[in-house]
C-alpha cells in the first residue's frame, strides 16, 4: 500500500459538473490567460530574463491577488468580500460569533457556518476530511479551524469587521474540553537488510517485501507499537519487524569494534512564508448556474476536482452546473499552496452570495493562522559505524511528525522523510519507524524537503558526530559511505539518475572554505570564533506518479506558443518550458502560458484507479483503452519542474519538428524524400532561429514554419507524459511514419487546422511494482560554511559559504542558480531564526507575524560570499533533474557542524539563536 | 468619509471619498484596482507594498502603504511600479532585474524596485565611496523580505546599475 | 476611527484599577505603593508614611521606574544602535539603525513607516518625531537605579535639568506615546499626569536615587 501523495478523485465522478469552459474575453477587459500569457506577442522585452520578467517589473496583474471583478470580462464590476473567520481555541467548547460587538457599519450581509455547510450538502474532498467549519457546541478540531465564512457587501464594511476579529474577542467559548483526539495518520516501518556480499540480493527490502505498518496501537498514548506482537492481521509486519527488531538489537550490544550512537534530534515548525497570502476570488452566476474562479495553487488540477467533489452534491438550487477555474501565477509556493483547503472557502463564499462576485484574502495574520505549516519532527537516530573502515554498520530512527488538525500530506511526509533518512549513504542494515499524529496544530503538510530537510539534519549532524569521535575526516567519511552507482537505496532499489557522491565530496574538499579551515579557525579575531560545517543531502524528486500536459504551436511567421499545466510560483518553469522547446524547434516562445488544464480536451483523457496503488493487472486492463492514463496532471511540487513539468512541451516540440518544421526543409533544400538524408533529421540542429544540417544551405525558422503551414505539415502538437519512476512510452502511427516517445497521448495539428489526437499504436506504462520505490530518482548537494560567532553575544555570521549540486542539464541556470541561492536562505532561516511553538502560543493563535516570525534577510547572508557550483551535466542528453529542494538541506546541518565546530558544543533541536549559542559559551 | 487627492504616477487622482482608516494599500488596490503595488504583511515587517513618495524639497522616500491611512497621502506625489516604465520602455534598474534574474515570484519585486530606484536617484545627489557601495545597498533593500531569491541577485542588480555609470554615483 | 474590541479592554481595566485604588483608600487612608498593581502608578501621596527624606524620594523613582523600564520606553531607549518593539521586547523588524539623528539610516528612516500617529487597523504606532533616544539614554537591561543615576546626569541625558525632566516625562507627546499606544500594546503603567506628579516629587525630595 502506498499512501498517496494526492487525493485522487476522478473527473469522470464529478457527478455532471463541467470543469473545461472556454473563457470568454471582451474586447476592453483582456482575460486572465491574456494577460498570463508572456512575455506576449509584440511586447518588447530584453533577449536576457525569464519569459515574466517584464510583467514583474512594470507591475503587470499576475497573481490570484491581483484580480477584482472588475478585471474579468463578462463579470459584474463590483467586487464583494468574505472573511473567514477561524479557532483561536482548541480546547474549549465553541459557541458562537459575539457579531453584536461589531461596529454596525461592519455587520455582514451573510454568515456561513457548518450549519449550511451542511444544509445544502456540501462534501468534504477526502484529502481534507474533517469538518470545514467547527460546528457550535463542539470543541474546534484544531487551532486555526474555521468557524464562520462572513460575506460582506462592501470592502470597507469587510476590512472594519477584519480588524474588529483580529484585536476582539469576538468568538464566544464555553467549557473546556481539553483538545479533541484523533487517530494517528498513519505509521510504517522501512527495514532493509541486505546481502552478505556487494551485489547479492537483498535479505530483506521493502521492495522485494511491500510497505508494511504495525497492527497494534497503545491504548494510552495512541502510538502505534513498533514491537514485534503476534499479529494475526499482519504477518508481513512481523517478518520485517523482526528483521528490524535484530538491527535495534545489534546496535545495542556491546562491540567495541562499532562506535555506536544513540542521539535524539527535534525540529520545529515553520511556516512556508510565500509573500503573496493565500487569494481567491469567485462569482456563482445562479441564471448560468456557473461558477468561475480566480485562484493561484501548486496543484490546479487537484483544486478544480476538490471544489467540484465539494458542490458535486449540493441541493439542486445551490449546485453548479460548470466550474470554470483560472489558475494564475503564483507569488511563492514552497509547498505550502500543493493541496491547500482555500480554494474550497473561496467556492463556498461564492455560492452562498449568488450573483456577486466574492474575493477572499488572507492577511498575514490569517496565513499564518492558516495555512499549512511543515511538519516538527522529533526523531531518535542510532549509528553503528566499524571503528576500523569507518563503514557505518546499521542505522535506526524513530520519527514522529505533528501532523496538526487535518490529515493532509502527514503520511506521505512521513514516508518520503523516513525513505530519505539515509541521505546518501550504502548502509547495510536500516530500519526506521515513522508516526504521523494527529494534534491541534495547525495542519502540516508539504514544504520544501518534504521530511527529508528534518531527517536529513538529524543524520548529518549524526554522521559529523560520529567523525569526531572517530577522528575522521567528514570529507572522506562520506567518500567511504557513499552509496555507489548501481548499490541499492533503503527501500531496496538503486537509483535510476546519475549520483555524483565523489565528484561532488571532491568539489567540497578542495573548495577553500573547507580546505582553509584550520588556518581561518586560527586566525579568528579576539573575542570571535570561527568554524567550518560540511553537509551533503542526496534528495528524492518526483513523487512517483508524476505528469506533463504540454502543447507547443508555431505560426506561419516562425512565432511559438506554448502551454503546460505546470503552476509559475517563481520556479522559472515558463522560462524552462520556453528554452527546453526552442532547443527543439529554434525558436523562444514569444506566449507562454501555464497553470492550464482546460486546454488540452482534445487529447481526450481518461484515467482510473489511483497511479499509487493500481495493481499490475488493474493497469494493463485499463491501458487497453487508448485513452487512459495512470493520472491527468500533477502539483507542481516535488522539485519536478524542470523534470516532468516540461516533459509533454518539450515531446510535443519534438513533433512539430519532426513531422512540421523537417518535411518544409527537405522541400526548400529539394531532398527527396527516398533521399538518405531524409531520415537523418536527428542530424539536423539549430543555431538561434536557424537550422543547420552538414551539406546543406541554412534555413531560417520562419521559411520552415511558412513552408510547414503551406504544406499541410504538422504546426502543433499536444501530449500528456507519466513517470513512475520512468517514463511511459507510446508508439503513435503519423502518416508519415511511426513515432515512439516518452509520452501517452498525442494529439496534432496540421497547417491552421484543429488539433486532432492519435490513438497510440503500442503503450508499455513503468510496472505497477515501481510503486514500492522509496525514490529512484535523486540529486545531490553538498554544502560547507565558515561562521564566527561573537563569543559575548552568540551572535551568528556566516563568512562564507558554498553549495555544489548536479542536477543533469541545466534548463535554465540563472534560475538553477537563484534556486539555490534561494534555497540556502531559507536553510539559513530554518537552521537559526524561524521558529512556530506548537499549539495555543503557536500561529493558530492568530497573533503571528513578521515581527516574531523572522524570516531570512539580506543581512543574514553572505551575499558577496556565497559562491554555488552546478556541475556539469554527464552527457550532452543528460535529462534536466530536480534541484528546488536538495539545495536547501545541507545548508542547515552545514551550520550545525560549524557551531560545534566553533564552539564544542553540539545543538540537538532548531532553530538555534544566539542566546543558546551565548548560554552554552559561558 | 474624508475627500483624498493626489498625484500618481504624475496623474492627478481624485478627490475621492475615504474612509479616515483606510489604508494607503487598500486604497491602491481596492479602490483604484492598483494592484502593482502589492499586500504581503500588513505590518511593514516585509515592504512589499513599498511606494515612493516624492517629496517638495525635491528628494524621495518610500513608504509602505499597509500601515499608513490613504489620508496620509492627501496632496502627495507618489510613484508605483506601475510608473517605472515609460511608453513600454523600461528604467536600466528595471532592465537590471529582469537580466540578472534578480526574482523568482516576483511578488516582493514592486517593493525592491521603488527602494533601488530611490537609492540610486539619492546617490545621484549623494555620491558614495565605492568601498561603502555594497554597505549602502544592503542599509537600503534590508527592510524588504524575498523569500524566494535568496536577495544575491537583487543585490547583484543593484549595483551593476551604479557600477555601469560610476561617474553618476559614486565619489571619484 | 472604529472602536475596537481590545481598546474597550483597556478601557475596562483602567476602570477596575481606579475603583480598586478608591477601594483601598477607603480602607487605610492611603493606599501605600505595595499595593498599586503593576499597570497603575501610585500618586505621590502614597508614599508619605516613608519617613526619610532620601529613602522617600528614591521610593518615587522606584514607582516611576515602572513606567522608565516599561517596554514602551525601553524599546526605543535602547543597549545597542537597533530598537526593539512589542510587549516581548524583540529586536525591530525590519532592522533599522539609529543613524546619526536617531532616526534612522538614510534609506530606512523612523518616518519611512511611523506616520504623525496610530493607524490602529495596521498596529501601526506613530507619532511626528518618532525616533530613537541618544545612546548615551539607554536604559534597555539596566536596574532602576541605574537609569536614576543616568537620568539625573547631563551627560548621559541629553543635557537636561531635572526641570526639563519633569517636562521630558510629563510633558512631551513622544513620551505621552507610552500611554496611548494603541492595541496590542500594553500601555505604560498609570498616566502621564501621574508619571508626572512622581517626577515632581521626586525632584522636589531630591531627586535621589534607590
Amino acid at each position: 500500500m502506498r499512501p498517496s501523495r494526492r487525493d485522487f478523485l476522478k473527473l469522470a465522478s464529478v457527478c455532471g459538473i463541467s470543469l473545461s469552459v472556454s473563457p470568454v474575453a471582451s474586447a476592453e477587459v483582456p482575460d486572465v490567460a491574456a494577460r498570463e500569457t508572456l512575455p506576449g506577442r509584440g511586447v518588447s522585452h530584453p533577449a536576457l530574463g525569464r519569459v515574466d520578467g517584464v510583467a514583474k517589473v512594470t507591475g503587470g496583474k499576475l497573481y490570484a491577488a491581483d484580480f477584482r471583478a472588475a478585471d474579468l470580462p463578462g463579470w459584474p464590476a463590483t467586487t464583494h468580500h468574505a472573511l473567514l473567520v477561524r479557532a483561536p481555541d482548541a480546547t474549549h467548547l465553541y459557541e458562537g460569533l459575539d457579531l453584536a460587538a461589531l461596529p454596525p457599519e461592519a455587520t455582514p450581509t451573510l454568515v456561513v457556518t457548518a450549519e449550511d455547510i451542511k444544509r445544502i450538502g456540501a462534501r468534504v474532498p477526502e484529502f481534507y476530511a474533517g469538518d470545514l467549519f467547527c460546528p457550535v457546541g463542539t470543541t474546534p478540531l484544531y487551532l486555526g479551524q474555521p468557524v464562520a465564512l462572513l460575506l460582506f457587501e462592501t470592502f470597507d464594511a469587510y476590512d472594519v469587521a477584519r480588524v474588529a476579529f483580529r484585536d476582539g474577542n469576538l468568538l464566544k467559548f464555553g467549557k473546556e474540553t481539553g483538545p479533541r483526539t484523533g487517530a494517528n495518520y498513519g505509521a510504517f516501518r522501512f527495514t532493509r537488510v541486505a546481502g552478505a556480499e556487494p551485489g547479492a540480493p537483498d535479505i530483506y527490502s521493502p521492495l522485494q517485501e511491500g510497505w508494511i505498518s504495525p497492527g497494534f496501537v497503545d491504548s494510552g498514548s495512541g502510538r502505534p507499537i513498533w514491537r514485534v506482537l503476534p499479529d494475526e492481521k499482519g504477518p508481513d509486519y512481523v517478518k520485517g519487524a523482526a528483521y528490524g527488531e535484530a538491527i535495534r538489537a545489534e546496535l545495542e550490544a556491546v562491540n567495541p569494534s562499532v562506535l555506536t550512537l544513540d542521539r535524539s534530534f527535534a525540529t520545529q515548525s515553520v511556516d512556508p512564508m510565500f509573500l503573496e497570502p493565500e487569494t481567491g476570488l469567485a462569482w456563482y452566476d445562479p441564471a448560468a448556474k456557473k461558477l468561475d474562479m480566480v485562484i493561484g495553487v501548486q496543484s490546479p488540477f487537484e483544486a478544480a476536482e476538490a471544489v467540484a467533489h465539494l458542490l458535486g452534491e449540493v441541493q439542486a438550487d445551490h449546485k453548479p452546473g460548470a466550474v470554470n477555474t483560472r489558475f494564475c501565477y503564483v507569488g511563492g509556493g514552497f509547498g505550502g499552496r500543493d493541496h491547500t483547503p482555500f480554494p474550497l472557502y473561496v467556492a463556498l463564499a461564492a455560492l452562498f452570495f449568488p450573483g456577486r462576485p466574492v474575493r477572499l484574502a488572507h492577511d498575514r495574520f490569517q496565513q499564518f493562522q492558516g495555512g499549512v505549516k511543515r511538519h516538527a519532527f522529533k526523531m531518535r537516530s542510532q549509528i553503528g559505524v566499524d571503528r576500523k573502515s569507518g563503514l557505518i554498520t546499521a542505522f535506526a530512527a524513530d520519527h514522529v511528525l505533528d501532523g496538526g488538525g487535518l490529515a493532509n500530506y502527514s503520511v506521505s511526509v512521513a514516508v518520503v522523510g523516513a525513505t530519505g533518512a539515509i541521505g546518501m549513504y550504502a548502509i547495510p542494515k536500516v530500519d526506521v519507524t515513522t508516526v504521523a499524529e494527529h494534534t491541534r496544530g495547525v495542519t502540516a503538510g508539504s514544504m520544501r524537503g518534504y521530511g527529508t530537510l528534518q531527517t536529513m539534519t538529524a543524520l548529518e549532524t549524526l554522521v559529523d558526530e560520529a567523525c569526531t569521535a572517530l577522528a575522521l575526516d567528514p570529507i572522506e567519511f562520506r567518500r567511504r559511505n557513499a552509496l555507489k552507482v548501481g548499490a541499492r537505496t533503503m527501500t531496496g532499489n538503486p537509483y535510476s539518475v546519475s549520483v555524483r557522491a565523489p565528484e561532488i565530496l571532491d568539489k567540497l574538499q578542495t573548495q577553500a572554505i573547507w580546505k582553509d579551515r584550520a588556518r581561518e579557525k586560527a586566525a579568528a579575531r579576539s573575542g570571535f570564533l570561527i568554524g567550518t560545517g560540511v553537509a551533503c543531502a542526496a534528495k528524492d524528486y518526483g513523487t512517483g506518479a508524476d505528469c506533463s500536459l504540454g502543447a507547443v504551436s508555431i505560426d506561419p511567421q516562425g512565432r511559438v506558443s506554448i502551454n503546460s499545466d505546470a503552476v509559475e510560483m517563481g520556479n522559472g518553469i515558463g522560462t524552462a518550458l520556453a528554452n527546453r522547446v526552442a532547443t527543439h524547434i529554434g525558436a523562444i516562445a514569444d506566449e507562454v502560458t501555464v497553470a492550464q488544464i482546460d486546454v488540452f480536451d482534445e487529447l481526450e483523457l481518461v484515467t482510473s484507479g489511483d497511479p499509487y496503488s493500481i495493481s499490475q493487472a488493474d493497469q494493463d486492463q485499463a491501458a487497453r483503452d487508448p485513452h487512459w492514463v495512470p493520472a491527468i496532471s500533477s502539483a507542481t511540487s516535488a522539485s519536478i519542474g524542470a523534470h516532468v513539468g516540461t516533459q509533454a512541451a518539450a515531446e510535443a516540440a519534438r513533433v512539430v519538428f519532426r513531422f512540421g518544421l523537417w518535411p518544409a526543409a527537405l522541400a526548400l533544400w529539394g531532398v527527396a524524400p527516398r533521399d538518405p538524408r531524409a531520415e537523418r533529421w536527428t542530424e539536423a540542429y539549430w543555431q538561434g532561429e536557424t537550422l543547420l544540417f552538414s551539406g546543406l544551405p541554412p534555413l531560417p525558422l520562419k521559411a520552415l514554419a511558412a513552408k510547414a503551414h503551406e504544406q499541410g505539415g504538422v504546426t502543433g502538437a499536444m501530449a500528456h507524459a507519466f513517470s513512475r519512476w520512468a517514463w511511459a512510452e507510446a508508439t503513435f502511427a503519423l502518416p508519415e511514419g511511426e513515432w515512439s516517445a516518452e509520452i501517452d497521448a498525442l494529439a496534432v495539428r496540421r497547417g491552421s487546422g484543429g488539433y486532432q489526437r492519435l490513438d497510440r499504436k503500442a503503450v508499455a506504462f513503468p510496472p505497477a511494482d515501481y510503486n514500492r520505490i522509496g525514490t529512484a530518482f535523486a540529486s545531490m548537494c553538498g554544502t560547507s560554511v565558515r561562521i564566527e560567532i561573537e563569543r559575548a553575544t552568540g551572535n551568528l555570521r556566516i563568512a562564507k559559504a558554498y553549495s555544489v549540486l548536479e542536477c543533469g542539464k541545466t534548463l535554465v541556470p540563472e534560475v538553477v542558480l537563484g534556486q539555490a541561492q534561494g534555497g540556502f536562505a531559507m536553510g539559513v532561516g530554518y537552521a537559526l531564526l524561524e521558529d512556530l511553538p506548537p499549539f495555543e502560543e503557536g500561529p493558530g493563535n492568530g497573533t503571528w507575524n513578521l515581527g516574531q516570525y523572522v524570516v531570512a534577510r539580506g543581512s543574514d547572508l553572505p551575499l558577496h560570499d556565497l559562491d554555488i557550483e552546478v556541475l556539469p551535466p554527464l552527457a550532452a542528453n543528460e535529462p534536466p533533474k530536480g534541484m528546488a529542494e536538495v539545495v536547501m538541506i545541507p545548508v542547515v546541518p552545514a551550520l550545525l557542524n560549524a557551531i560545534f565546530d566553533a564552539t564544542g558544543h553540539r545543538f540537538y533541536a532548531l532553530p538555534v539563536t544566539p542566546a543558546m549559542i551565548k548560554g552554552v559559551l559561558a | 468619509m474624508t475627500m483624498l487627492s493626489l498625484t500618481i504616477n504624475g496623474r492627478a487622482v481624485g478627490p475621492l471619498d475615504v474612509r479616515p482608516d483606510l489604508s494607503m494599500n487598500d486604497f491602491l488596490r481596492e479602490r483604484l484596482g492598483m494592484t502593482g503595488t502589492k499586500f504581503g504583511c500588513g505590518a511593514a515587517q516585509c515592504l512589499s507594498c513599498a511606494v515612493i513618495v516624492d517629496l517638495d524639497d525635491g528628494t524621495s522616500v518610500t513608504k509602505p502603504t499597509c500601515v499608513a491611512p490613504a489620508l496620509d497621502f492627501n496632496k502627495q506625489k507618489i510613484r508605483t511600479v506601475e510608473g517605472h516604465a515609460v511608453n513600454g520602455v523600461l528604467t536600466p534598474l528595471q532592465l537590471s532585474f529582469v537580466e540578472h534574474f534578480a526574482f523568482q515570484c516576483g511578488y516582493c519585486t514592486p517593493g525592491f524596485l521603488n527602494e533601488g530606484q530611490v537609492l540610486l536617484e539619492r546617490l545621484e545627489r549623494e555620491k558614495v565611496a565605492r568601498e561603502d557601495l555594497e554597505r549602502t545597498i544592503m542599509e537600503a533593500l534590508d527592510g524588504h523580505i524575498c523569500r524566494c531569491s535568496g536577495y544575491v541577485k537583487y543585490h547583484q542588480a543593484v549595483r551593476d546599475v551604479i557600477l555601469a555609470d560610476p561617474s553618476r554615483f559614486l565619489t571619484a | 476611527m472604529t472602536m475596537n474590541r481590545r481598546h474597550l479592554l483597556f478601557l475596562g481595566t483602567v476602570l477596575t484599577v481606579s475603583v480598586l485604588t478608591v477601594g483601598i483608600a477607603s480602607r487605610n487612608g492611603l493606599a501605600t505603593p505595595t499595593d498599586t498593581p503593576a499597570n497603575a502608578l501610585a500618586p505621590p501621596e502614597s508614599f508619605a508614611t516613608i519617613a526619610d527624606p532620601a529613602a522617600r524620594s528614591a521610593a518615587y523613582f522606584t514607582e516611576l521606574g515602572k513606567v522608565l523600564t516599561s517596554p514602551r520606553c525601553t524599546n526605543c531607549h535602547p543597549a545597542t544602535d537597533r530598537p526593539r518593539q512589542g510587549d516581548a521586547r524583540r529586536l525591530h523588524q525590519p532592522p533599522v539603525y539609529r543613524g546619526v539623528d536617531g532616526m534612522g539610516l538614510a534609506s530606512l528612516r523612523c518616518s519611512n513607516c511611523h506616520g504623525g500617529a496610530n493607524f490602529d487597523p495596521a498596529g501601526m504606532p506613530g507619532h511626528p518625531a518618532w525616533h530613537l533616544a541618544p545612546a548615551e539614554m539607554a536604559w534597555e537591561g539596566r536596574t532602576v537605579a541605574q537609569i536614576c543615576e543616568q537620568i539625573k546626569d547631563p551627560a548621559r541625558n541629553g543635557g537636561r535639568s531635572l526641570q526639563d525632566l519633569i517636562e521630558h516625562i510629563g510633558d512631551d507627546t513622544l513620551v505621552g506615546w507610552a500611554w496611548h499606544p494603541g492595541p496590542g500594546r500594553m500601555p505604560a503603567p498609570g498616566t502621564q499626569a501621574e508619571a508626572k506628579a512622581l517626577v515632581i516629587a521626586w525632584v522636589e525630595s531630591g531627586a535621589a536615587c534607590p
